[in-house]
């Protein structure tokens, strides 16, 4: 490893910037033929001659017709029934807490004047999650039970996943147009991968011995499948349907963009003209997605037929008490309706004399526009701290890696970086490093490349040594880990242009900001992977050497750490893939380079060239991952898949609330 | 067992109820929808995109109040993004955006080659872009007047970032825009920084400013921040008769002598949906007569943007003052 390094400082000293990739070895016609093809789809679709476009435009026809279905459905039930409704499903299925939980959202949509957007998301997510599930679980349990099958389509779910929004939004548009059903194809690209990935995971979850019991008693391979296979999975189906609402979720944004309306779009218009808006609304999905997922994990955990065991008469309690519920709905919806309830929760009160605000928006906004105020306040006392170390970042870190990357010769940088996936990772993910590196190459995007690789592994390193040191720390202490909870839930779901915007003004330096971005984004999963690891480190060994006299501090540094470097490493490892998943989010806030590109693919109306940079953005995740995967047991069979392999497995303990389990 | 029986009926008559209710209440819909329309010349509803920027929510808001004042209209705004509401008119699901900054590609797509989309005119509003600085550092140099004036002070622009060369900050890159093209031309010593979207870029040189510092941007007007903030123009070499195939947007690459001049002033172009031009509407009309100086839209743009006013406040306050201009419309 050393010597690897030292050889390319030492390239870098002796040919600095003499060779930059060679016009010769590039390939340079493919942005100007993705062109050509976006145009020709143009032409077709505007012609409107091909049966193609008839299935297309059924389709389109269908989400748009679903999710106003949706919608109009939660104003006609008004904001009241819609409020009872919520919260009476999940006190019935979930518990009272998670019912106080989706109680507390509701009001807040009301209280911060966002309730139309918040239906409208709601409505928009409902449909994208119902189709994804739609397509998703049937492909996940022909993945789940085919393991060929699951081997061939894996790299097409890593790069649905990796590949930016950003690039495919006009091709979504020229065929489907905007709105609500272009808004749905962008998410369902994002969220069906998920929802493939958790169910065949967890249809092999299903021990051999079980499969095996039911063929011999000579059940048909239908019968097993639904009389022992998904049963069985149940968990992890519901667990498909948690993820893939979080995923869906952070899609609002961009769905935003083609006319998806709802939450996204306040957030996307509301930075320019009027940022507390924008933040407010980031607020309001952050509050969407923990009461979604507390509801769902909830639900999945008290409905759980393994743990409780029904009695004839238990049963149909059970069932008296859903009728009950659902008649009180019926009668709130009732009561509401004939007492007039507005569709939407109404900006105002009125009574005879006066009319009330009905929110607390403008008292709301008032606060953050202090917040930003005082950010934007140069001579602040935070600004104090923030500006150095924003310049200490750039100039002590990013300027450096950035130097060595872009400037030593690229054979150099390629065969080093080769040799260190041989190192690390063994002779298989070096070869894949070594052909996605030299793709990017080809392609004509190696300096952005490095230049993106470099912000990369700064922003890694630092989320790394901050989430190894918090994720010990919170497995250590319960208190800890217990403020952190919703701390790091807040991270993974607020949009990442809501947070960045006060970096933009404490850490004025154009690279920063992204890269601090890809650190609070990257972190919560470090620190989950980590405290998960340390504690599932086995308590013998601990408690021996805790008998042979070892302190609190030994036992962690040489036993509890050691025993969860797996862990750790995967937590490097996904760290690396979160950070390359905002590199976009970057571009939009002076990161330059490949997400620049990618952002600019859809602005500028260059499409090819943007298709190309998500392309780099890709091979690059893969690289980078082959790279720092290390000496990993060989992956397991359910966990294979290069970028994601460890995605299900983490998810688990990564998402908002740990999910079900 | 028989409270339970009971309480199943309760519940199949309160479903019931339910079903006849949303039976009943659709066909009040249809009822409300038919008498509604039925009075005056029928507008109907128009759909007017708002872009992302203040100037954009300015001009649509004072849109939508004339035609709902006027015309009795039903105006619905969307908010997409710049390229993909081409295919929206394109499919009629908008029908109007009032703020186009020549997306010369598109028009050649959409209006020349499909003609799913037509030409509205100009708003009136004139786009111009340039370099600026701040009215302080214009003070204290008056020599930056012209780019002339800057040669050799480069480094009075010095930033971290820009390491021995000074920083000009570019432009939101969505934006037209050659400056890195003109700093080679001009042979100017500047580093090139873009802090991104627009928000950022602003977020980066209004710090500056309130620190009192050196800094050089690209920038626009009409913009309402050029109302809360008091800057001056860099003048680039002009547009003359010997120079007039010079370009504006680099993205076509190439020689950066051909960008080596001023910003050609930017006509913001109103465009409108095919179907919404034929379908006779009435709004039609006045959205093709529709004029605003940069006066006009820099004023109802701060005042929603600056001061936070609601947009439909902002735009009924300023077709209140301006009778007489929304009267030529309205003829």
């Amino acid at each position: 490893m050393g010597a690897i390094l030292a050889l390319m400082i030492v390239g870098y000293i002796v040919w600095k910037n003499e060779f930059s990739w060679p016009a010769s070895l590039t390939w340079d016609e493919l942005p100007r033929k993705l062109d050509d093809a976006q145009e020709w789809l143009l032409e077709q679709r505007t012609e409107g001659s091909n049966p193609f476009f008839a299935v297309l435009d059924g389709f389109r026809a269908f989400a748009d017709w679903l999710v106003t279905a949706l919608l109009n459905g939660l104003e006609w039930l008004t904001w009241v029934g819609t409020l009872a409704a919520g919260t009476l499903i999940v006190l019935r299925f979930g518990g009272w807490r998670a019912a106080l939980v989706v109680f507390g959202a509701f009001v807040s949509f009301a209280l911060l004047g966002l309730w139309e957007e918040s239906m409208q998301t709601l409505a928009l997510m409902t449909a994208a999650v119902l189709l994804s599930l739609l397509a998703g679980v049937p492909v996940g349990i022909v993945a789940g039970r085919n393991e060929r099958f699951y081997r061939a389509i894996t790299p097409i779910l890593d790069a649905m996943q990796i590949v930016p929004a950003f690039a495919y939004l006009m091709p979504v548009v020229i065929v489907f147009s905007v709105g609500p059903a272009a808004a749905v194809i962008c998410t369902l690209i994002y969220a069906i991968p998920p929802a493939v990935r958790i169910t065949a995971l967890g249809i092999r979850g299903v021990t051999a011995e079980s499969v095996e019991a039911s063929q011999a008693l000579g059940a048909t391979s239908w019968q097993t499948l639904f009389k022992v296979q998904l049963p069985l999975a149940r968990r992890q189906l519901l667990l498909a349907l948690n993820q893939t609402i979080m995923f869906a979720l952070s899609l609002v944004v961009i769905a935003g963009l083609i006319g998806g309306r709802g939450l996204g779009d306040v957030v996307t218009n509301g930075l320019y003209s009027n940022p507390a808006l924008a933040v407010l609304a980031g607020v309001a999905i952050v509050i969407m997605a923990i009461a979604l997922d507390r509801a769902t994990a909830a639900i999945a955990d008290r409905t759980d037929p393994a743990r409780r065991q029904l009695t004839d008469e238990g049963r149909r309690r059970a069932r008296n008490i859903t009728f009950g519920t659902l008649g009180l709905i019926a009668l709130i919806v009732l009561a509401a309706r004939a007492l007039g309830a507005d569709a939407i929760y109404p900006d105002e009160f009125e009574t005879s004399a006066t009319v009330y605000d009905a929110n607390i928006q403008d008292t709301v906004l008032g606060w953050i526009n202090d917040a930003l105020e005082y950010i934007q306040d140069p001579a602040s006392f935070i600004f104090g701290i923030t500006d150095p170390v924003g310049n200490f970042i750039l100039e002590r870190m990013l300027q450096p890696v950035q130097n060595l990357l872009m400037d030593t010769p690229w054979f150099l940088v390629l065969g080093c970086l080769t040799a260190i996936a041989y190192v690390l990772s063994g002779q298989r993910p070096a070869v894949t490093a070594f052909l996605m590196l030299a793709a990017i190459g080809i392609m004509g995007v190696w300096e952005p490349a490095m230049d993106t690789a470099s912000q990369v592994l700064v922003a890694t390193a630092i989320a790394v040594v901050i989430g190894i040191a918090v994720g010990i720390w919170a497995a250590e202490s319960p208190r800890v880990e217990k403020v952190l909870r919703p701390i790091l839930d807040t991270l993974q779901t607020l949009p990442q242009l809501v947070y960045i915007i006060p970096f933009i003004y404490l850490m004025p330096v154009s690279l920063v900001p992204g890269v601090v971005a890809s650190v609070l984004y990257a972190i919560p999963v470090v620190i989950r992977l980590v405290t998960a690891g340390i504690r599932s480190v086995p308590p013998a060994p601990v408690e021996a050497a805790q008998a042979f006299g070892a302190s609190r501090r030994q036992v962690l540094a040489k036993v509890k750490v050691p025993l969860a470097r797996d862990s750790i490493m995967l937590g490097v490892n996904q760290g690396i893939i979160m950070v390359l998943s905002v590199v976009v989010i970057g571009g939009l806030v002076g990161s330059g380079a490949l997400g620049d590109m990618v952002a600019r693919g859809l602005q500028r109306n260059e499409f090819g060239q943007g298709v190309v940079a998500s392309l780099a953005i890709l091979a690059l995740g893969i690289a980078l991952d082959r790279v720092t995967q290390g000496q990993r047991p060989a992956r397991t069979a359910t966990s294979r898949g290069p970028l994601f392999g460890g995605l299900a497995r983490r998810r688990r303990q990564v998402q908002p609330g740990g999910g079900a389990v | 067992m028989k409270t339970h029986r009971h309480l199943w009926a309760v519940v199949a008559a309160l479903m019931l109820a339910l079903f006849v209710a949303a039976c009943g209440e659709e066909k009040d819909d249809s009822g409300d929808g038919g008498s509604a329309s039925s009075g005056g010349k029928d507008c109907g509803k128009v759909v007017l995109n708002e872009q992302a920027w203040a100037g954009s929510t300015a001009n649509t808001y004072i849109a939508k109040n004339v035609l709902e004042e006027n015309l009795g209209c039903e105006v619905e705004i969307t908010k997409i993004t710049e390229i993909p509401v081409f295919q929206a008119m394109a499919d009629g699901k908008v029908d109007a955006v009032l703020e186009d900054w020549q997306h010369t590609d598109q028009y050649a797509q959409y209006i020349d080659k499909a003609g799913t989309v037509v030409q509205g005119g100009p708003l009136g509003v004139k786009g111009h872009i340039g370099w600026f600085i701040p009215k302080y550092l214009m003070d204290e140099h008056p020599e930056f007047k012209t780019w002339e004036g800057l040669k050799g002070k480069e480094d009075l622009f010095k930033t971290p970032e820009s390491g021995d060369q000074g920083m000009f900050l570019g432009g939101d890159p969505s934006y037209v825009q050659k400056d890195k093209q003109l700093i080679e031309a001009l042979g100017l010593n500047f580093k090139f920084v873009t802090a991104g979207a627009e928000p950022a870029q602003v977020a980066r040189w209004s710090q500056a400013y309130k620190q009192k510092k050196p800094i050089i941007f690209y920038w626009y007007t009409p913009q309402y921040l050029n109302q809360e903030y008091d800057l001056a123009e860099v003048k680039l070499p002009p547009r003359t008769e010997a120079n007039k195939d010079c370009k504006d947007d680099a993205k076509e690459g190439g020689d950066p002598e051909q960008y080596k001049c001023e910003y050609d002033v930017t006509i913001i172009n109103k465009l409108f949906s095919k179907k919404f031009a034929d379908s006779g509407s009435p709004a039609y009309d006045v959205l093709k007569k529709m004029k605003l100086t940069n006066e006009d839209q820099e004023l109802v743009a701060k005042a929603i943007a600056g001061d936070k006013e609601d947009p439909d406040d902002a735009g009924a306050d300023w077709v209140k003052e301006n009778k007489d201009k929304v009267d030529q419309w309205l003829q």
